[in-house]
């Protein structure tokens, strides 16, 4: 037994972020019947990388609609389904294929409130795997790209426990919420998750490690790397401040200038490509925030290498890794 | 069920206020010649129905609804009292009238939601149904596809009107149709119907068929409208006689219709100028009040009302 299982409250139970994610979608099935899941494999199959495991089972066809691969039909059908009353979750079984869907995705769901005045709602959850992951396949991430347009919401768990409190929070929200599993933690060791009702508020970011020295501001599939080096960075005596983001649209910028107002520090790590991607959003607002922040180092950013995510043992040089972000830390310290 | 001379005067009515409104903005989508298809394929919707209509000046749908005719002339015009606060495209309808909502200028995705309109109403052991219409251009859109495909895998309650009118902007049908759009139905395993789309009453029936089909939980149908876009794409757009030599001319829907109620003496001469003279002052009166409406303004934008 890990001490983690001893401290853990009575409530909690040791789950992976897949199981928190299930546990979180059958919750709400059975408390709001408006809720339904579309997606691929997710009848007897259990859903791609077991993403739906136990769902068809316990709810049934009426509730787990098995789609055509037709991602534009799907998340348009969903979102038809949540103008007239429904609660749909849509399953882009990976990240590469929302691009099918981007009409929907960008064209539609953010602009439904807005452009009817604020008449319509449409509470649609598209739940999607992006990056690397025991699977192999469908690593690239381009989820950076819909945080760029206002009327969608977008969250990236990295922990079992915020895996179940945000899906809870996506599903029960009025608005499209691109709901976002790195594949890497998917599968990746248990951690406690509370049994019950149990919501993050989307939005909000999370100093996951406290430290003076350095603002490490991470999401997703980084969060395990940024941990890592922040051990190795404490045996160097320097203490670094770790802030996953949890969600990037809308973003919990202020946690983030708080923490650079006291460190004078930033650097900002994530498992896809620098260029336009959302840290450049978190580099931007830390440096023209008012009051000024005091910098005492450029900003840095680690992201993957600007090619598109070979396949294979390729791959592992692409991706950005902890001794990356252990070089930019020391690198920011050093200025 | 809707009297054929009700018909006659919604198809009046949306000759005259789309005539008005070309003339009022030059960016405007002529409905005419495609009268009978907007209003046959609509008219014997509930209201409790989902509406999803093509976009092109689709007013007599939602006036057919229940709509406030002056409050769609605001929305042409970029007045506060549109429904839709001049956010969207003009031609965006009353969400609360149960029309599908166009908040984009891209063709097909409303093909997707009308679906899902129909998916609701199927998860919901209802028996409402929804009517989606398109051109022939937006036929072409994967949307198209993806959608009729998945409405007739689960039997969903929607009817497919491809609005037919020969011309998708500048190109004619020729460039982009290899085949009748309704001929796509038997690779989908539905039932697809070709019908005169210049004829309001054939276009209702064949229709009214398909909404019992759905109503029943018998699934999906395609409908193919042929018709006739007499003018440009948008009002400002000359169509040159070359082009022109390209389509099909169809007869004019309202003259086809007047002549059939003479000949039936539904009405009389005197019925129809009456008719028309109604028309006209309802739409001089609509644009009057909506000419003397507020702009949009700063209250409007909406930075508070991008989510719900």
């Amino acid at each position: 037994m890990s001490i983690d299982t001893v401290t853990a409250p009575a409530a909690s139970r040791r789950l992976t972020h897949m199981e928190a994610v299930v546990e979180a979608i059958a919750l709400e099935m059975r408390r709001d019947s408006r809720v339904f899941l579309i997606g691929q494999d997710i009848g007897p199959f259990g859903g791609s990388m077991q993403g739906a495991r136990g769902l068809y089972e316990e709810f049934g066809a009426g509730r787990v609609l098995e789609a055509p691969i037709s991602e534009s039909a799907m998340v348009g059908s969903a979102l038809g389904a949540a103008l007239f009353g429904c609660r749909p979750i849509v399953e882009v079984s990976f990240g590469e294929f929302l691009p099918a869907a981007m009409n929907q995705l960008i064209n539609q769901a953010p602009n439904l409130h807005y452009m009817t005045g604020g008449a319509a709602r449409v509470p649609v959850v598209v739940r999607t795997r992006v990056g690397d992951g025991p699977y192999g396949g469908h690593p690239q991430d381009y989820v950076s790209w819909f945080a760029h347009v206002p009327g969608l919401k977008v969250v990236v768990p990295a922990t079992p426990a915020d895996a179940k409190g945000l899906m809870l929070a996506a599903i029960r929200d009025d608005n499209p919420v691109l709901f976002v599993e790195p594949m890497s933690l998917s599968h990746a060791r248990r951690a406690d998750v509370p049994a019950g009702d149990y919501v993050v508020p989307i939005g909000s970011a999370k100093v996951v490690r406290a430290g003076a020295n350095i603002t490490l501001v991470v999401w997703g599939s980084i969060l395990p790397l940024a941990l890592q080096a922040a051990a190795t960075l404490s045996k160097e005596g320097a203490e670094v401040e770790v802030i996953d983001l949890r969600s990037l649209a809308p973003w919990d910028a202020s946690m983030v200038i708080e923490s650079v107002r006291r460190t004078h520090r930033l650097v900002i790590a994530h498992e896809t490509w620098v260029t336009g991607s959302f840290g450049a959003e978190v580099a931007a607002a830390v440096a023209g925030c008012l009051p000024r922040v005091e910098l005492l180092a450029p900003i840095k950013r680690v992201g993957a290498a600007p090619v598109p995510i070979p396949s294979g043992p390729l791959r592992a040089r692409a991706l950005p890794t902890s001794a990356q972000i252990v070089e930019a830390l020391r690198a920011t310290l050093e200025n | 069920m809707t009297d054929v001379r009700e018909l006659f005067r919604w198809m009046v009515v949306a000759r005259t206020l789309g005539t008005t409104l070309c003339t009022l903005n030059v960016r405007w989508f002529p409905v005419e010649g495609e009268e009978a298809v907007h209003v046959g394929s609509f008219v014997d919707l509930r209201a409790d129905d989902a509406a999803a209509p093509h976009y092109r000046d689709p007013f007599v749908i939602y006036l057919m609804r229940g709509a406030e005719l002056w409050r769609l002339v605001a929305q042409v015009l970029g007045k506060s009292a549109g429904y839709n606060k001049g956010r969207s495209v003009a031609f965006n309808g009353p969400f609360h009238l149960n029309v599908v909502p166009w908040v984009a200028g891209d063709l097909g995705s409303t093909i997707g939601t009308a679906t899902g309109a129909a998916l609701a109403f199927k998860q919901q052991h209802s028996d409402r149904v929804c009517v989606c219409s398109f051109g022939d251009g937006t036929a072409n859109r994967g949307d198209f596809h993806e959608n009729v495909n998945l409405a007739a895998a689960w039997r969903l309650p929607v009817v497919y009107v491809c609005q037919n009118n020969g011309w998708a902007i500048s190109q004619p049908a020729s460039s982009y149709l290899p085949a009748p759009v309704v001929a796509r139905a038997a690779g989908y395993g539905i039932p697809g119907l070709t019908v005169d789309g210049q004829d309001v009453e054939a276009v209702r029936a064949v229709v009214a068929d398909a909404i019992d089909r759905a109503r029943s939980g018998n699934g999906p149908t395609l409908i193919e409208a042929l018709t006739h876009r007499r003018r440009g794409h948008w009002a400002g757009h000359i169509v040159s006689d070359a082009d022109r030599a390209n389509a099909v001319e169809r007869p004019d829907p309202i003259e086809l219709l007047r002549a059939r109620l003479l000949e039936r003496r539904l009405v009389t001469e005197a019925e129809i100028r009456e008719i028309h003279d109604h028309a006209d002052d309802q739409v001089a009166a609509a644009v009057e009040r909506a000419n003397a409406a507020a702009d949009v303004s700063e209250a409007e934008l909406g930075l508070d009302d991008v989510f719900a």
